[in-house]
């Protein structure tokens, strides 16, 4: 296992380089340059220039993709172009807060999905199945943005049971921030329930097909312990890989949830710096993010044996 | 089955130290507290060095300059109560006022407006008036010294009647006045030690920024009037929070988690209007909004196309829609709540599109296409650019809209890379300073649209003058000219519209575009 987990990572070296390398590229491929954001629209050519020269934009390209892989070995992802904080440490302080509600929100739609498309499966054509079906279908079509605001109109305004702005951070106060993140994670659960349930739900009468199924039912075993203990393992193997994409694509990207609920996440970062053209934010979250990639399905990898056991890590 | 259990326990208990561990906390701050909001983060806190219009609109609650910008567009005492000019135009003295203290208790005294005024010009200074106010500018700084403890001479290289009002632009932080505590041992900048009614508290980036009363604050006697006047902070402590999209603002105003919703976007306007608890608070600005043409582009060199463009705008019909009816319509670089504004100023130009297709005929055009380009920030500049498109078409022009995200429109604004572009400009209180924004020479600043000997020489004889009557003689002359020339289609002045919790009172917008939350009171829920 160790062996396997080691080849793994080494693999995940030459991808995080080119990632870095096409990250540090693209970015000044786009025209606009953060000295001049930072200025503002009539600032002075000397200004722009000597504020370039600061930030060390002024040196070639090569030169500056050298400096920047360098220190990003040693664990240095530079200063923000646009405040000054250090690239690691805001990215570590912003990540905290959206990987607990990716994690809360995933992790409900997953047991959410599992539930609902392991019944509708089971009970294929019945109505039950039209109505997980078409919920969610439902939930698949709804914007997230769109259905954020209209829990914050519902909840936050017209009832006021929830805040609509005004992130209070757990450490200071429990309650707030448990009142706080409801609603972005509520909606963000919603969003993902729809393509978890229909995958679920997908695999799972795959499964009740095959003969082993039958022969359980065949044996006397009850419904339910065809289900849990034969059905619901090899089922889930699909739907756990795409819990890993999914978790490695929400880590970096509910930007749209953190702008509508004011939430200082790692998404509203990235979205912020591309558009201030902060390229040691924008290069240092891509990098980090490309990482939780590499590393969730590794963690995919590693589980699935344990859902399916026609799968060995050897 | 076992194993999945446990890895769902851990994970649970894996989110739990991620919840507890989450990053440091935003308190809800004691007292009596005005909660505005800001639409993007500000910059940085040093004023006028790296900013934007929110950067400044936050800072100008902490810092004060020795003059200040009215609402009428003139200036007047801050924390200098009077100054001298000598009769060569050249000497400016200026006697600071008694009593004042920074926010750490130190005097005002003119050994610090000194260090201020020279950290401001110093060589490797980023300031953005250091241009204006250097070798070259529109009013050049010799020197700075002081004599005594409350007076500042500022000598000139010559005589600039514009001085006063560089000193106090607010897109130069008013030139704020700040203690030498504010960088530390190494020159670095740590935080704005001002005057202001308000000190610099926390800033949490993204989040918030808190400003606490200043209770050794001096103000001048009278009303306010601009950034000067007599201000008081009438609450404990002013948060601005940080809320990007308008719809989850408006809910948080609606809601009561916000007192003042500044700067309202014409199509968030409904969501608040007519809410029982909301009132809105309006003024004109001294912005302008327009479409700038690159004169040395080989199709726009000719001004009699560039005139098509212009006469096959409905100028009026689309401010109106544009800016949903609360803008006001305007052909002159000079907004209309401008006092320069005047009969020169004041007619539109009338659509005539037949007049519009003979020009265009007239020179040599033939359905080429001419790219407009524009971007969401703000969003009624997009609006503009598809009615532009729409409305050239009418007259057999050729409009192709490319739509591009800010930074890389103030790339190319900044480059001159463009045929024609949808752009917008933040207020400025003194005409010359408008078009100063747009008179350059493109050699060395290509993003100015008119450079022409004769716009040049208008605009000097503007900033020489001081007398108000022989200045407007001079902008009118500037405005035939540009009328005739066209490097630019002026459309439209917004209005600046803040909705305010019924709870809140004293607020009151102003040409300046800047929130000003002194004297600004929030009754008890």
């Amino acid at each position: 296992m160790l062996t396997y987990i080691f080849k793994r990572l080494l693999l995940a070296i030459p991808t995080l380089f080119l990632v870095a390398l096409a990250v540090f590229l693209l970015v000044r491929l786009i025209p606009g340059d953060p000295a001049q954001v930072m200025l503002g629209e009539g600032a002075s050519p000397e200004a722009i220039a000597s504020l370039r020269t600061e930030l060390g934009l002024d040196e070639a390209v090569p030169v500056q993709f050298a400096t920047w892989l360098g220190r990003s070995l040693g664990g240095d992802l530079g200063n923000s172009a646009i405040t000054g904080e250090p690239v690691g440490a805001l990215i570590l302080s912003r990540f905290q807060l959206t990987a607990v509600v990716v994690l809360i929100s995933v992790g409900l739609a997953t047991l959410i999905a599992v539930t609902f498309g392991l019944l509708a499966a089971w009970r294929q054509n019945s109505r039950l199945d039209l109505a997980v079906l078409g919920m969610a279908s439902f939930v698949l079509a709804v914007p997230s943005f769109w259905l954020g605001l209209v829990l914050l109109l519902v909840f936050g305004v017209m009832l006021q049971w929830l805040p609509v702005v005004g992130y209070v951070p757990f450490s200071e106060d429990a309650l707030g921030a448990v009142l706080f993140l409801v609603l972005p994670i509520v909606t963000l659960t919603i969003s993902e329930t729809g393509v978890l349930t229909r995958m679920m739900r997908s695999s799972t009468i795959d499964v009740l097909r095959l003969d082993y199924v039958t022969h359980a039912r065949a044996k006397g075993l009850s419904e339910r312990t065809v289900l849990m203990r034969h059905v619901f393992p090899n089922a889930f193997a699909p739907t756990l890989t795409l819990v890993g994409l999914t978790l490695g694509r929400l880590f970096g990207g509910i930007a749209v949830i953190e702008t509508v609920f004011t939430l200082p996440g790692l998404g509203r970062l990235m979205v912020d710096s591309v558009l201030a053209r902060d390229y040691p934010v924008v290069q240092g979250c891509l990098l980090f993010t490309a990482t939780l990639y590499v590393l969730v399905n590794l963690l995919v990898d590693i589980l699935y044996p344990l859902f399916d056991p026609r799968v060995t890590v050897s | 089955m076992p194993s999945i259990r446990r890895a769902l326990v851990l994970g649970a208990a894996a989110m739990a130290a991620l919840l507890s561990a989450c990053s440091p906390a935003a308190p809800e701050p004691e007292g009596s507290v005005l909660r505005a909001r800001l639409n993007a983060d500000i910059i940085s806190s040093d004023p006028g060095m790296k900013r934007d219009a929110n950067t400044d609109a936050v800072i100008l609650h902490v810092v004060e300059g020795l003059v200040a910008a009215r609402e009428d567009g003139s200036v007047g005492p801050m924390l200098a109560d009077r100054w001298t000019v000598s009769p060569d135009g050249r000497t400016y003295r200026f006697h600071l006022r008694d009593g004042v203290r920074f926010h750490n208790g130190a005097p005002l005294t003119a050994a610090a407006v000194v260090w201020s005024l020279n950290r401001y010009l110093a060589p490797d200074s980023r300031w953005r008036c250091k241009a204006d106010l250097s070798h070259g500018g529109v009013a050049p700084v010799e020197s700075v010294r002081a004599d005594g403890r409350d007076m500042v001479e500022v000598r000139l290289e010559q005589a600039a009647p514009l001085f006063l009002a560089e000193l106090a632009r607010l897109d130069c932080g008013g030139t704020g006045i700040v203690h030498r505590d504010s960088v530390d041992a190494a020159g670095r900048w740590r935080y704005p030690i001002g005057t202001g009614p308000f000190r610099w508290g926390e800033w949490r980036h993204k989040q918030f920024i808190d400003l606490p009363r200043f209770d050794g604050y001096r103000s001048l006697p009278g009303a306010p009037d601009g950034i000067g006047g007599g201000k008081q902070a009438l609450v404990d402590r002013v948060r601005f929070s940080v809320i990007p999209d308008g719809s989850a603002a408006a809910a948080a105003l609606v809601r009561g988690s916000l007192d003042v919703l500044d700067a309202l976007a014409p199509n968030e306007l409904a969501n608040v209007t007519g809410v029982p608890g909301i009132h809105l608070s309006s003024a004109p600005s001294l912005d302008f909004y327009g479409v700038l043409f690159q004169v040395k582009d080989p199709l726009l060199a000719d001004p009699r196309l560039r005139r098509a463009i212009a006469l096959s705008i409905d100028v009026g019909a689309l401010t109106r829609v544009v800016t949903h009816g609360t803008g006001s319509a305007d052909s002159s670089p000079i907004p209309t709540a401008s006092p320069f504004f005047g009969a020169v100023q004041r007619p539109l130009i009338k659509r005539d599109l037949a007049a519009a297709r003979a020009l265009a005929k007239e020179a040599g055009y033939k359905g080429q296409p001419i790219r407009l380009a524009t971007s969401h920030s703000p969003p009624e500049m997009y609006d503009a650019a598809i009615l532009i498109q729409a409305m050239a078409r009418d007259a057999g022009i050729n409009i192709e809209v490319e739509t591009i995200d800010w930074a890389s429109q103030l790339a190319r604004y900044t480059n001159g890379n463009y045929q024609a572009m949808v752009f917008g400009f933040s207020a400025r209180l003194d005409p010359s300073l408008t078009y100063g924004v747009l008179i350059g020479d493109k050699r060395e600043e290509p993003r100015k649209a008119w450079d022409t000997p004769e716009a040049h020489a208008l605009l000097r004889q503007s900033i020489a003058t001081a007398d108000p009557a022989a200045r407007q003689r001079i902008f009118d002359a500037l405005e035939r000219r540009f009328r005739a020339e066209v490097p630019a289609i002026i459309l439209y002045n917004t209005h600046r519209v803040t909705a305010l919790r019924d709870r809140v009172t004293g607020y009151r917008n102003w040409p300046g575009q800047t929130q000003r939350l002194w004297n600004v009171a929030r009754e008890a829920r």
